[in-house]
């Protein structure tokens, strides 16, 4: 089975938009297995992209090689072509920090860092930017309110961030993303340790923050996927079996293979 | 049901009853064994001091608190006084924690995040077998190698650096003994390098993944992931491992008697020969004659019982603050 034409689908589907990434011929390999065949895709800019598939279909390992933070680990490797702004970020000039700083992540589980709430999100600021007391404060607030956390932290910014729920953690970590100003937003499975309430209001700051950020989004769940994304990329086995507009994914989708997913029969 | 299954079942039912007893009974045994164990340590530590106060009666009811802030250590006169041995088991252990703690650290960080992997294992049990070295190994290399080397070389460069900057040099003042506080200071930190290093990777590796995968997720340096994250996130279990190291370096007896010098009096040159609390009970415990010299002896050995505890308890406490104040 060979691949879709997933940039010709994207071509016709939404053609003013500019494409943020662009996956070219992607492969990846942990170790000697291949965990990416030849995936090509294109995201468009400031809307929400879901990828779905059952585990270890590498939906997870695309994500990772968005930010390249697979590079922290030996024996991992891409070959291929991820290009953001038409630039390949998996050439070896590409500065790794800075790349980070434009492609924000939030993990699975909440990772508050070991420090105050307030510190968790003026962290990542200061590591690039030099700002005042005063412009930080604001910066920590409004990356809080983009959040919908501020209300319940405004009082104890000086709380360790690990005193916080799960689901605040969750959204600090989200805050904190947000502070240091990315172009694009990696989720990878973000609701998937949280309650539904919690979950509920993720997916409306997803929905909020895709009017200034390009937005990848890991999911098992597929109702979120529905929800939550503009489009949705089907992935089994390493290929991406199928990408198009979620709708068209969830009622009409072009191949079996993803039929059979969503409609539960295999995954 | 049948019948018979019914009685299969009550049958099945009274063996697991009595299984159920007999449980409760090793269980009740095994809880007494844990608690006695437990009991057991109180005592050998109530043991241990009461033995060594009972020890050190005579010669602390003659000096007093005198014993503390006197210099002198007469066994002639049997005059006695503890502060030599006292300031030199202090200032070398916190010497030789100060130069462990940076390098300790430096080695666990370079072998959880920077080392490749091949080396990882040499390296890590290149360190931990430095802890397996006997202490005499390194009384003898000190006294042998490693003095002689610093009384050549070292001592005299750092003499001459430091002539005429005031305060440092005086705490660098020679002749270059070779033996001496700052000998003793670094064979210590070599000695105790192994523990920090050890329980700092150990820590560090607990440490989740996906947090530090979060801190490069915005674009940290392995600098900062390890300033802002790793070393916060793990500071209980280093200052663990500081505690533990500098547990060893105030007891630390035969590498420093070989090193040290041996002299009952305090300097304020590093290079001067000195006394720690176990050096002097070391060498002197066959030559005390008399009740009184023993007795002082003892009571050294109880001084630094105590140094050892209030250490301990201030690490404690230090770690209670440090918790409650971030609240993690």
């Amino acid at each position: 089975m060979k691949p879709m034409l997933s940039t010709d689908l994207n071509v016709s589907d939404t053609t003013v938009e500019k494409a943020k990434i662009e996956v070219k011929n992607l492969n990846f390999y942990y170790g000697q297995s291949k965990a990416l065949k030849d995936i090509n895709l294109s995201l468009p800019e400031r809307s929400v992209t879901a990828f779905i598939g059952p585990s270890g279909c590498g939906k997870s390992t695309l994500l990772r090689v968005l930010n390249r933070i697979y590079e922290l680990y030996p024996k991992q490797s891409a070959e291929g072509q991820v290009l953001l702004d038409g630039k390949n970020i998996l050439d070896r000039s590409q500065d790794l920090n800075l790349l980070r700083t434009k492609i924000g992540m939030v993990f699975q589980k909440p990772t508050p860092f070991p420090m105050s709430i307030y510190e968790n999100i003026a962290f990542g600021v200061r590591l690039y930017e030099k700002i005042s007391k005063a412009e930080m404060d604001s910066r920590v607030e409004s990356a809080l309110k983009r959040a919908a956390l501020w209300n319940e932290v405004k009082d104890k910014l000086n709380a360790s961030g690990q005193s916080l729920s799960g689901g605040q953690q969750q959204r600090l970590c989200i805050a904190r993303t947000v502070a240091v100003k990315p172009e694009v937003i990696l989720l990878d499975e973000p609701a998937s340790a949280l309650d539904p309430l919690s979950t509920a209001k993720i997916e409306e700051l997803i929905d909020e923050l895709q009017a200034d950020y390009t937005i990848v989004i890991v999911t098992h769940n597929m109702q979120q996927a529905a929800r939550v994304s503009r489009q949705t990329a089907f992935m089994y086995l390493g290929e991406l079996v199928e990408f198009d507009r979620t709708e068209k994914i969830f009622t009409s989708p072009r191949e079996k293979r993803t039929q059979d997913y969503i409609t539960g029969r295999f995954g | 049901m049948s019948a018979v299954s019914e009685a299969a079942t009550s049958s099945a039912m009274r063996t697991r009853e009595a299984t159920v007893r007999r449980f409760a009974f090793t269980d009740m045994v095994f809880r007494a064994a844990t608690r006695a164990s437990a009991i057991l340590v109180l005592v050998l530590l109530g043991g241990v001091a009461i033995s060594l106060i009972a020890g050190s009666w005579e010669a602390l009811s003659k000096f007093g608190i005198s014993f503390l802030s006197t210099e002198s250590w007469n066994p002639v006169t049997e005059n006695f006084g503890a502060l030599a041995p006292i300031y030199g088991t202090i200032v070398t252990s916190a010497i030789a924690i100060i130069i462990a703690v940076p390098i300790g650290i430096g080695i666990a960080v370079f072998l959880t995040e920077l080392c490749p992997r091949p080396l990882r294992r040499p390296i890590g049990i290149a360190v931990e077998l430095l802890a397996g070295i006997p202490s005499i190994i390194y009384g003898i290399w000190g006294l042998f190698v490693f003095a002689p080397f610093l009384q050549t070389t070292i001592q005299p460069f750092i003499i001459w650096l430091f002539k005429g900057i005031p305060g440092l040099n005086s705490l660098f003042a020679g002749p270059p003994y070779g033996i001496g506080l700052l000998t003793s200071s670094l064979i210590l930190a070599i000695m105790v390098l192994p523990f920090i290093t050890s329980i700092t990777k150990d820590v560090f590796d607990t440490v989740p993944a996906v947090l530090k995968e979060s801190a490069y997720g915005i674009g940290c340096t392995t600098w900062e992931v390890t300033r802002r994250v790793t070393i916060p996130y793990t500071r209980v279990g280093i200052m663990g491992g500081v505690m533990l190291g500098l547990g060893r370096a105030l007891g630390e007896t035969m590498a420093v008697t070989f090193v040290i010098g041996n002299a009952h009096r305090i300097s304020a040159s590093l290079f001067a020969p000195g006394t720690t609390i176990s050096a002097t009970i070391a060498n002197e415990f066959t030559e005390a004659d008399g009740a009184i010299y023993t007795s002082s002896l003892v009571a050294l050995g109880l001084i630094l019982f105590i140094i050892t505890f209030i250490i301990l308890a201030l690490a404690r406490y230090m770690l209670l603050r440090i918790d409650s104040r971030t609240g993690a």
